[in-house]
């Protein structure tokens, strides 16, 4: 390189002395065009100021790209020569000047133009194919290389050379392509047979030249041919575990003798079998050791024999498909047990043979029930694998189960089901976790000795109970479940261990997911029990198809309806009511509740209810409070007016001077009332208005007991003192009423007729009586004008009489039919004038309040 | 004196060892000049008898395609004109006694028949459309008659190293240009049929070396050393 600018430079400056230039500056090396350099080199250039140039060297400045270069990369030769020395870089592409200050206009300055760049790498990895074309092979040889990954920045050429040693001749192949490109075609004109190749590449740019290795070999070395031809897959019948693979060479022999490989795989698998062996004689192959029943895939491809050349491209997958043979294993036969009060539920289900070896036309299930056959069936494949069998709780089971396809049966299944109780043994500390989207079960191994042939792995889908299963070895403590379990579904996980005999120990179990999502809704109130400041919640647990997760938690919102401000209540995942507490009273409540996974939270639906505005026992309270207070009011009105009775009594009725102690009277007791006294029975009633005790003393001695008695009958029987009059000793009161009179000075003892008695009482042995009043009031005006009496003693008398007589009339009925009334002609004498009864009815009243306190 | 006489000892010496070095250059230059084609030493012998077996043996079978080919393509005459009698055309027969002698009359044969190959070639080019399967098969059997005849040329380089190897005149083929189309059909099938007979023979001729050809050069070889 150095050499070459060094003779550039000589060039340049002969050129430059032989005058052919005007300018006063010249840098050497000059060029016309751009002068290429090599990136990393350095580069010298001299400025020289030409002959009668006013200016010195120290004048000169040199610039790269307009960028002043640092004087210390200057080197002054003498006084009209500068040069420069930089180290070339990728980036210099660009006019490199030297000007001379203050310089005339037309000859300051002088530039040369740089191209910096790369010299080529050597190509590698050169490699030529000549592919097939038709019965021949194509003279056009593809060849490629490896040219470097770096760019040399300059128009580089690459040409192929093939050279066919036998004829002494070379071929070329101009690719005319970038710089970066590494492929190109040779044509031979004719593919040559059996002759030695030698093919290179060369590649050239302004920096240089380089030429890769030869590649040299015999011309078949650089075919590659096509994929064998006319593939055939044959089914032999008698050989299940064989198929015969026929094909034809995709070129004549003589024009190239191939090797063959042939690969097969499963039609439903993607792992290819290779053939080891080289297959060099025939067209034919067997393939060996195949799986009967199977579709399997077979390719093809060739190359020149002694593997000289290039692999054809594998042909097209053929298929074919192994004859039928018995199946080689047995089914997989499980059971689900479902035990009710007095009997279990026996499931069987079964999965066909892995290696059926054909199409499964049926099984045939054997079923003893304590050693005794008691069923064999024969159940056809059509049907669902599962059958449905009764074992009391007090027998075992044993079931056999074999395939059978059109060639033969397969080996047997057995199960054994114990009596009820005499499970063996389950495992312990089982649990599950999820890893890449799979369930992997993990458990304690059973001790050493138990008999242990194998584990069961059983997944359950809740609720739909759909059960899939999966066996693994005793010695395995954790698998993974190989089913197509589901996102968003509850499993229930049993580890079965299975020992001698194919019975299964007593099963762990566990609930699980795949994957926890967030429940598709959330749980709804559906009771509410409202109280003061108070309410019960109730809500029903979300369906667990629905639940997708284990549910972590409830959180209860609720709110005052129209505030909405939110208060929340976190309870466990297996409460479904709960007590709110601290509510107001009659006030509207909103209420929510939100179920939470560990993968999110899903609420219900909106809830609405009201407090109560009085609580538990409140308005009894009130009640009994009130009425209470009645009671007490009332006995105190009571026990206030017994013991004010006398002032009350003054109050309301005033005193009455006793006509007795009158002094213009005096009372005859054989005087008369009346010369025509009616002669039927009169019986005396004496009343007494105020003081109780002058009627019935006995009765009113039993008054505490008959109360209610009395009371009943105060009604029915009229006028309480009707029984008292029936007594003898109260028709006539003159014995007692002086007692009466006694015991009270204030008492007023009317007089009062008892016409006869009751029909059955002995009106003889009464006598007509006449009770006397004792009273000392004045008397009455028709007392005291007994010429009066006539008129207005009728009238009283007649009123007295009928108040008298109406409740004797229901007591004389109900007593006697048949008898007369009593008052009966007083009655007819004095019908008329009661009809007048609401005018001196009032002068009756204190009486009828006399028979109260009874 | 005594000097001098072993200084001229001494010259004479150098002086012969020099012209043996220059006449064994010589030698070698002219061995070299002596070999008509340089390809033939970048393979062994058995390589060179192997390779021209095989390429011999897939032409043959070749040739054999070819003319079933243009026999298809003439019609139900195709036997008959195929036995007709041509003197200007080469005779298949491998003449010679020796081994040498046998291997160098198949290489003149080969080398005989390529114009005639051409020929036929060209005619079949006029009689059929250029692209028919016979013009094909032919343009490759020239090419490769003519491989098969540098292999042969090597073998008998192999066979006879020091004796310059007769190159066959490039004559023309005889034929008369003025042939009508019956004729042509006759010439080219003749052709292919005596080309087929003889790379046939050629085959067998081949055969016949191995075991020979290279216990023979290595020994001449061992000689040699």
């Amino acid at each position: 390189m150095d050499t070459s600018h060094h003779l550039l430079l000589l060039l340049m400056l002969l050129h430059y002395e032989a005058g052919f230039s005007h300018n006063c500056l010249k840098i050497l090396p000059d060029s016309n065009s751009r002068i290429a350099l090599e990136v990393g080199k350095n580069f010298t250039a001299t400025c020289h100021l030409l002959e009668g140039s006013a200016h010195t060297s120290d004048d000169i400045e040199w610039t790269m790209r307009d960028i002043p270069i640092p004087k210390q990369f200057y080197h002054k030769i003498n006084e009209t020569a500068v040069s420069v020395t930089v180290n070339i870089s990728s980036d210099m592409r660009g006019w490199l000047r030297c000007k001379a200050k203050e310089s005339q206009p037309d000859c300051y300055i002088y530039g040369i133009s740089l191209h910096p760049g790369y010299p080529p790498l050597k190509p590698t990895n050169l490699s030529c194919i000549a592919v097939q074309e038709g019965e021949d092979i194509s003279p056009n040889l593809n060849c490629s290389w490896d040219s470097g990954s770096r760019n040399p920045l300059f128009d580089t050429t690459y040409n192929v050379f093939a050279y066919i040693t036998i004829l002494n001749k070379t071929y070329t192949g101009d690719c005319k392509q970038h710089h970066l490109d590494r492929y190109c075609v040779v044509n031979l004109e004719r593919f040559p047979h059996h002759v030695r190749l030698k093919v290179w590449v060369e590649v050239k740019n302004v920096l240089g030249s380089e030429r890769s290795e030869q590649l040299e070999n015999y011309s078949e070395y650089f075919v590659k041919p096509n994929p064998p031809l006319n593939i055939q897959v044959l089914t032999e019948d008698n050989f299940s575990t064989s198929l015969m693979v026929t094909w034809e060479p995709p070129i004549q022999e003589y024009v190239l003798t191939l090797s063959y490989a042939i690969r097969y795989r499963k039609a439903s698998s993607d792992v290819w079998v290779e053939v080891a062996e080289s297959l060099t004689k025939g067209y034919t192959f067997r393939l060996q050791s195949l799986e009967p029943y199977t579709q399997y895939v077979v390719q093809i491809r060739c190359i020149g024999e002694n593997h000289s050349g290039y692999w054809s491209n594998w042909s097209a997958g053929v298929t074919g498909h192994a004859s039928e043979d018995k199946p080689a294993s047995a089914p997989d036969l499980w059971r689900i047990i479902r035990s009710t009060s007095n009997n279990r539920n026996v499931t069987l289900v079964w999965k066909a043979p892995v290696k059926a070896n054909g199409k499964i036309l049926g099984y045939y299930l054997n079923i003893c029930h304590d050693y005794v056959m008691i069923e064999s069936r024969n159940i056809t494949a059509d049907n669902r694998l599962m059958y449905l069998m009764k074992l009391p709780p007090g027998k075992n089971a044993s079931i056999e189960l074999t395939a059978y396809n059109s060639v033969g049966a397969s080996p047997k299944a057995t199960l054994f089901i114990p009596r009820s109780g005499e499970d063996l043994p389950g495992v312990k500390n089982m649990s599950w976790s999820v890893r890449d989207e799979k369930l992997q079960v993990q458990w304690t191994s059973l001790p050493v000795g138990l008999r242990l042939s194998e584990y069961l792995l059983e997944w359950v889908t809740v609720p739909q109970l759909q059960a899939g299963w999966q066996r693994v070895s005793s010695k395995v403590h954790n698998t993974t479940l190989n089913g197509d379990l589901k996102k968003f579904q509850r499993y229930n996980i049993s580890v079965y261990p299975i020992y001698k005999y194919q019975q299964a120990g007593r099963p762990v179990t566990r609930p699980a997911y795949v994957q926890q999502g967030i429940p598709e809704k959330g749980p709804n109130v559906t009771q509410t029990k409202s109280k003061k400041n108070s309410a019960e919640l109730t809500w029903n647990e979300i369906p667990l198809e629905r639940q997708r997760g284990f549910i972590t938690n409830y959180t209860i919102f609720y709110a005052i309806g129209s505030t909405k401000q939110w208060k929340s209540v976190t309870v466990n995942p297996n409460v479904q009511s709960y007590l709110l507490m601290d509510l107001a009273s009659e006030t509207d409540y909103v209420v929510n509740i939100m179920a939470s996974t560990v993968a999110g939270s899903v609420k219900g639906i909106d809830y609405n209810f009201k407090t109560l505005k009085y609580g538990d026992g409140e308005v009894e309270v009130i009640v009994v409070v009130v009425c209470l207070s009645f009671l007490f009011l009332t006995v105190f009105i009571i026990m206030f007016c017994l013991r004010k009775r006398e002032v009350i009594k003054k109050l309301l009725w005033p005193q009455v001077p006793d006509p007795s102690d009158s002094s213009i009277a005096h009372w005859s007791p054989d005087f008369p009332i009346k010369a025509d006294v009616p002669k039927e029975d009169v019986s005396m009633v004496e009343v007494d208005v105020f003081d109780g005790k002058s009627l019935c003393e006995e009765d009113k001695a039993e008054l505490p007991l008959k109360k209610d008695k009395y009371l009943s009958e105060e009604h029915s029987s009229g006028i309480g003192g009707s029984s008292c009059t029936s007594s003898p000793r109260h028709s006539i009161s003159d014995s007692d009423s002086g007692d009466s009179g006694q015991t009270s000075a204030s008492t007023l003892q009317y007089s009062s007729v008892v016409a006869g008695a009751h029909k059955g009482q002995t009106p003889s042995h009464q006598p007509l009586a006449f009770a006397r009043s004792e009273s000392t009031q004045p008397l009455l005006d028709s007392e005291e004008h007994p010429e009066h009496l006539s008129e207005s003693s009728g009238q009283s008398r007649s009123l007295y009489m009928r108040r008298g007589r109406e409740p004797e009339l229901g007591v004389l009925g109900q007593d006697s039919s048949g008898a007369s009334l009593t008052f009966s002609p007083v009655q007819e004498e004095e019908t008329p004038v009661a009809e007048d009864l609401p005018a001196s009815a009032l002068s009756y009243i204190p009486q009828q309040n006399s028979y109260r306190p009874q | 004196m005594n000097c001098h006489v072993r200084n001229m000892v001494c010259l004479s010496q150098r002086s012969q060892a020099k012209f043996r070095i220059i006449i064994l250059i010589l030698i070698l230059i002219a061995v070299e000049l002596v070999h008509p084609t340089m390809p033939c030493k970048h393979e062994n012998c058995s390589q060179v008898l192997h390779r021209s077996l095989k390429l011999t043996k897939s032409m043959a079978k070749r040739s054999a395609e070819i003319l079933e080919t243009y026999k298809t393509s003439q019609g139900d005459s195709a036997d008959l004109i195929c036995d007709m009698q041509m003197d200007n055309v080469p005779v298949s027969t491998i003449s010679g006694q020796t081994m040498s002698e046998r291997i160098l009359s198949v290489y003149t044969h080969l080398k005989e028949f390529l114009p005639h190959m051409k020929t036929v070639m060209e005619q079949q080019k006029d009689l059929n459309p250029p692209t028919n399967l016979v013009v094909e098969g032919l343009h490759s059997m020239i090419t490769h008659v003519h491989h098969i005849a540098l292999r042969v040329n090597c073998i008998l380089q192999i066979l006879q190293p020091n004796i310059p190897i007769p190159e066959p005149a490039e004559r023309p083929t005889g034929i008369p240009p003025a042939q009508n189309i019956f004729q042509q059909k006759a010439y080219g099938c003749i052709v292919l049929s005596r080309l087929q007979e003889l790379l046939s023979q050629a085959v067998q001729e081949q055969k016949s070396l191995k075991g020979k050809l290279c216990r023979k050069r290595n020994k001449d070889q061992f000689l040699m050393n």
